[in-house]
């Protein structure tokens, strides 16, 4: 569950990293010392690999094939 | 001594450095098994596959082309940093269900999960073949691109001294031998080894580059002065090719088949994990470094033009190792870690190579020892086949191979759907990656590489899982089957 919500922070952090939200032409500022839409998408950019690295560290990789369950084939394994 | 010979110095240090490291992996093998020789014996621990995994995702062209493509698109290219990343977010979808049934079933290949996915089904052998020849055409592209870009470099390293064909045929024949010699282990011992070089050069020429422009704020507003429209807000069509650049780089990267070879080698799904993790911070610690090396070279070599950018960082370290002895070593430094960079994607994309010839393609028994002979066999005339083509960039030939994540992305659906969607059929499939496919490669070979900003090869991707999914439903309703999906059943077991 919480590595699911940490890689659906990380889809909306690379949403939100792309400028939608800002129109071609408008005025630009300089955010630590970088255009401001920039800012934010590598801004957004260090939140998702952190998020990733998280949400790497919580996943499980099993190293064994689980055993089939009992059920109506097809559904397995 | 000239910037040349200190360049060739250190080309000759590197490469001792790299035959020590040779020796070490032939004297720690364990076997000439197939395992052994194409997967490390399945032993490669949590650092070393992290090293062997950065290396091999950053190529020649992630630190001599990014930094042109940065000049010649300006800011807009920090996507470089959200594609590359976006690699390491899509193993989420391939490695937690692929790597204990390739660890169950011994699988060396890429091709063995498809064997063991669709092998029982009438178009099972096709998806196979199909998947193998994109794979293996994307690979032998990927090779000729690093033996030339290796080429280039040595010749820049060392002035000249060395010419182009010298730095191909030589460093070519490097690889070859610590390649056979010691297999998978002994490409990512030197993979971690050029690794660490790769982030001690990346790092040096950043503090220059920055620290000379008078830190990137007055970069910035001298770039927003002399091409404003490298600073403005991308347009829609740019704002399309970003995430069209992302799903393309992401999707395609995971099923690179030197990539899955790294899922199948690590030494349990613990360290496989933790080396990912480390890998999600690696795009803001390589490509926006190289992303901001572009962009300041911006203000400090203004008016190159299409493809003379793409020699932004060459010119940008000759101009550094003017500036003294100390800074002439370090410049050596950074053309090493880029050689680096490109030996190590070179040598893991062979070995690859070689494997999926032999046996996928070859159908070699995967446990034969005689297999380890056919692939080395292999590898060596891929090799000198490739060296040969490097030599004459010229050929029409060139053109064509220019194709590679377009037609590599059509595998996706075989793997990253067939893992998640047990009713996934192989007739469909199939039928996807050839429209997918002829649709992408065709579409490029005459001249168009992307429509509105989306490329072909995403284009070719949607109409591919398309056909696979709906011919799979269909083919589901057709059997009478009921119920929901799920996670994928193999239809037969593996080799």
């Amino acid at each position: 569950m919480i590595r699911r919500a940490l890689l659906a922070g990380v889809a909306l952090l690379y949403a939100a990293s792309i400028p939608w939200y800002r129109d071609p032409g408008s005025p630009v500022e300089v955010w630590l010392g970088l255009p401001d839409w920039v800012a934010v998408a590598l801004g957004c950019y260090v939140g998702a690999a952190v998020l990733n690295a998280l949400a790497w560290y919580r996943s499980d990789v099993p190293d064994r094939e689980a055993p089939p369950p009992s059920g109506p084939p097809g559904e397995g394994p | 001594m000239s910037f040349g010979e200190l360049g060739l110095v250190a080309l000759c240090l590197y490469v001792v450095a790299m035959l020590a490291v040779t020796e070490a992996a032939r004297r720690a093998r364990q076997d000439f098994t197939p395992a052994d020789h194409f997967l490390a014996g399945r032993g490669l621990g949590a650092f070393v596959l992290f090293l062997t995994l950065y290396a091999t995702a950053y190529s020649g062209n992630s630190l001599l082309g990014y930094p042109g493509e940065a000049y010649r698109r300006g800011f807009s290219w920090i996507m470089s940093t959200g594609f590359m990343m976006a690699i390491i977010v899509a193993f989420h979808l391939l490695v937690p269900k692929l790597r204990p049934v390739a660890v169950s079933r011994g699988f060396l290949t890429p091709g063995d999960w498809l064997r063991h996915r669709f092998g029982g089904e009438p178009w099972g052998r096709a998806v196979l073949a199909a998947c193998a020849l994109l794979m293996t055409w994307a690979l032998a592209n990927f090779l000729l691109a690093q033996l030339v870009a290796m080429g280039h470099v040595t010749e820049q390293v060392t002035e000249g001294l060395l010419p182009f064909w010298v730095g191909v045929v030589g460093l070519a024949a490097l690889i070859l031998f610590y390649e056979s010699l010691g297999g998978m282990r002994a490409v990512a011992w030197t993979d971690a080894a050029q690794g660490i070089l790769m982030l001690a050069g990346l790092a040096a020429l950043l503090g220059w580059v920055l620290g000379d422009s008078g830190g990137l704020a007055s970069a910035t507003r001298a770039i927003a002065e002399l091409r404003p429209e490298a600073v403005a807000v991308p347009d829609a069509r740019e704002k399309a090719n970003w995430v069209s650049t992302v799903l393309l780089l992401g999707l395609a990267s995971v099923v690179y088949p030197q990539a899955i070879q790294r899922i199948y080698a690590a030494r349990s799904g613990r360290s496989l994990a933790h080396a990912l993790a480390w890998m999600s911070f690696m795009p803001l610690a390589t490509t926006t470094v190289v992303f901001l090396i572009g962009i300041a070279a911006i203000p400090r070599l203004a008016g190159l033009e299409g493809v003379e950018a793409d020699t932004v960082m060459p010119r940008l370290l000759a101009e550094w190792a003017g500036e003294g002895p100390h800074f002439a070593a370090l410049a050596a430094l950074v053309f090493v870690g880029a050689l680096a960079a490109i030996m190590s994607t070179a040598d893991s994309v062979l070995l690859s190579l070689a494997s999926l010839v032999a046996i996928d393609l070859l159908g070699r028994p995967a446990s034969d020892p005689e297999t380890t002979r056919v692939g080395k066999r292999i590898a060596t005339g891929v090799m000198v086949v490739a060296v040969l083509l490097a030599l004459a960039p010229r050929l029409t030939l060139w053109r064509l191979i220019e194709l590679k994540m377009e037609l590599l992305i059509q595998c996706v659906p075989a793997f990253l759907i067939a893992i998640h969607w047990s009713r996934l059929r192989a007739g469909p499939t199939f039928a996807g990656i050839v429209a997918g496919s002829a649709l992408a490669g065709g579409a490029a070979l005459l001249g168009t590489k992307r429509i509105e900003g989306v490329h072909v090869g995403v284009i070719g991707l949607a109409l591919n899982a398309a056909i696979a999914l709906a011919g799979s439903a269909w083919a589901a309703a057709q059997a009478g089957r009921v119920g929901s999906g799920g996670v994928a059943t193999p239809s037969a077991s593996a080799r």
